[in-house]
C-alpha cells in the first residue's frame, strides 16, 4: 500500500494556486483551513475565500481537487468552500463609526441620472444573494430613491434612541426617504447635509455586516466628502453612462475620490446597449465602451457594463430590484458580474494597511 | 509624533513644527488676509503640545493641541512634503 501524504504536502501543491487579484498563493493567504489526511488518504480541508461573491471560486475548487487528487496516495479529496469577509484595512481596533462593518463601499457617479441608485440596490441585492450580509444606506438626502427601489416606504423603528434599518429583500436599508416619507421636499444646505449622513452612520443600528453598500447623491460636494472624511471607505464604485457628456463628469467625481485617497474599485457602464423588443436589434442609445475606455484611460478597473432594459425600470418601480425579480434576464447578469468584480477590488483592501500614527 | 505610512517608512515631527505647519484656515489666512501664524511671533507652551490625533477618513490627520486648536487637517501628501523640508 502507498504511503499516506502529509499535510505539508498538501499545503505544497496548493500553494501554486495564485488569487489572481491578490497576486498571492492562497495557502500563504490563510484560506486552507481545518485540513485533514486520514489514514486511508482521504484529504479533507477548508477553503476560506474573503468574500462570498468570488469570481474565481469555481475554478479555485477544481483547481484544488485536480493538484491535491494527483498527490500519489491519495485516495479522495473534499472541499470546503466558505468565505468569511474580512475587514477593510489592518487596523488595530475597529473604526468608531460603524463598528460592525467590515466593508464600506460607496457608488458615485458625479452626473445625476446615470442609475446610481438602480446600481448600489442591485450591487446589494447581488451581494446578498452570494451570501454576504449585506447593508445600503441611501446618502441622497435630496433625491432618495431607495425606499421605493426596494418597496420598502415604512418608518424606521427607533430602540433605546437609534434607529433600526429597514429590512428587505434580505437587506438592512437607511433612507432619509424613510425617515421623512411623503412628498415633502428635504430643502438642507451643505453642512446639514454632512450632519444627515453621519448621523445615518451613528444613529442607525447596522450591527453586523460584511457589505455596507452606501449610495451617494451626484456631485463632487458635501455628501462624498463628509462621507470620506467619516469612515475610512473601502473603495468607491464610478456608474456612468456611455456618453461623453457622462464620462467626463464620472472621471471628476473618479479624482476627486482620489485626491481623498479612497481607491476607485472601477467604472461601471450604465444604459449600455438596448435590445428592442419588437425588432430584436441592439441599438446603443448613448453611445457604447466609454466608461471602459475611461478606465483605461485613467488605469482603474472597468467593472461591466448593464443593459438599457424595461425589466429593470419596471422592477425598480415595483420595489423589487431585477437580480431578484428575473435572475436569468441579461440586465441581473450583468449586475451579478459586477457584484463579484467588486468584492475582488474590495477583497484587495483587507490587506492594506492605513499609516500608524505615534505620539510620544 | 511618529508616522508609519503605507510603504512602511518612518516620519518624525516635533510638535512645535506641526503646530507651526497647521493649515487651517485661521491659521493660513483666506481671501488675502494673513492668517494667525503670519501675525504672531510665539506660541504659548500649551499650543506646542500635542493632545489627540484623528484619522480622517483615509487621506488626513486632524491633530488637536493642548490649546484646545484642533481644526487642522494634515493631509498626507502635506504631512510627507513637510517631511522634506527639513
Amino acid at each position: 500500500m502507498m504511503a499516506v501524504p502529509s499535510s505539508q504536502q498538501v499545503l505544497d501543491v496548493l500553494s501554486h494556486i495564485q488569487d489572481p487579484d491578490l497576486g498571492r498563493d492562497v495557502v500563504s493567504l490563510g484560506m486552507i483551513k481545518e485540513l485533514d489526511v486520514s489514514p486511508q488518504g482521504k484529504v479533507s480541508f477548508t477553503f476560506e475565500l474573503t468574500t462570498p461573491a468570488c469570481p474565481v471560486r469555481d475554478r479555485f475548487k477544481s483547481q484544488a481537487q485536480d493538484l491535491v487528487g494527483d498527490i500519489p496516495g491519495v485516495t479522495g479529496v473534499d472541499v470546503r468552500m466558505t468565505a468569511n469577509v474580512r475587514p477593510a484595512f489592518m487596523r488595530p481596533k475597529p473604526s468608531e463609526i460603524l463598528p460592525g462593518v467590515k466593508q464600506t463601499i460607496a457608488v458615485a457617479s458625479g452626473k445625476g441620472g446615470v442609475g446610481k441608485s438602480t446600481v448600489a440596490v442591485n450591487l446589494a441585492a447581488a451581494l446578498r444573494k452570494s451570501g454576504a450580509s449585506v447593508g445600503l444606506l441611501d446618502a441622497d438626502i435630496y433625491g432618495p430613491s431607495v425606499p421605493a427601489m426596494t418597496g420598502s416606504k415604512q418608518v424606521p423603528e427607533q430602540v433605546d434612541g437609534r434607529l433600526k434599518p429597514i429590512e428587505a429583500h434580505g437587506l438592512k436599508l437607511m433612507s432619509f426617504g424613510h425617515i421623512y416619507p411623503g412628498e415633502q421636499p428635504t430643502i438642507y444646505r451643505g453642512p446639514m447635509v454632512g450632519k444627515a449622513i453621519e448621523a445615518m452612520m451613528i444613529q442607525v443600528d447596522w450591527g453586523q455586516l460584511d457589505y455596507l453598500v452606501i449610495d451617494l447623491p451626484p456631485g463632487t460636494g458635501d455628501a462624498s466628502l463628509t462621507l470620506a472624511q467619516a469612515v475610512p471607505l473601502t473603495g468607491v464604485a464610478i456608474v456612468c453612462t456611455p456618453q461623453d457628456v457622462a464620462t467626463d463628469i464620472a472621471v471628476k467625481a473618479l479624482q476627486m475620490f482620489r485626491k481623498l485617497n479612497v481607491t476607485p474599485l472601477g467604472l461601471i457602464e450604465n444604459m449600455s446597449w438596448y435590445v428592442c423588443p419588437s425588432c430584436g436589434h441592439r441599438h446603443e442609445i448613448f453611445s457604447h465602451g466609454g466608461a471602459e475606455s475611461a478606465a483605461k484611460r485613467l488605469g482603474v478597473p472597468f467593472l461591466g457594463a448593464v443593459p438599457l432594459e424595461e425589466g429593470i425600470r419596471e422592477d425598480a418601480d415595483l420595489g423589487t430590484p431585477v437580480v431578484i425579480s428575473r435572475p436569468e434576464s441579461a440586465g441581473a447578469k450583468a449586475f451579478e458580474h459586477i457584484a463579484s468584480q467588486v468584492a475582488a477590488r474590495t477583497s484587495i483592501q483587507s490587506f492594506r494597511q492605513l499609516p500608524v500614527i505615534n505620539v510620544h | 509624533m511618529e508616522i508609519t505610512w503605507e510603504d512602511g517608512k518612518h516620519t518624525t515631527y516635533s510638535a512645535e513644527q506641526l503646530r507651526w505647519a497647521c493649515p487651517c484656515a485661521e491659521c493660513r489666512g483666506e481671501a488675502g488676509a494673513p492668517g494667525r501664524l503670519a501675525r504672531v511671533k510665539a506660541l504659548s507652551p500649551e499650543e506646542l503640545l500635542v493632545r489627540d490625533v484623528t484619522l480622517v477618513g483615509q487621506y488626513a490627520f486632524q491633530i488637536a493641541f493642548e490649546s484646545g486648536h484642533a481644526t487642522g487637517i494634515y493631509t498626507f501628501s502635506y504631512l510627507r512634503g513637510l517631511r522634506a523640508k527639513v
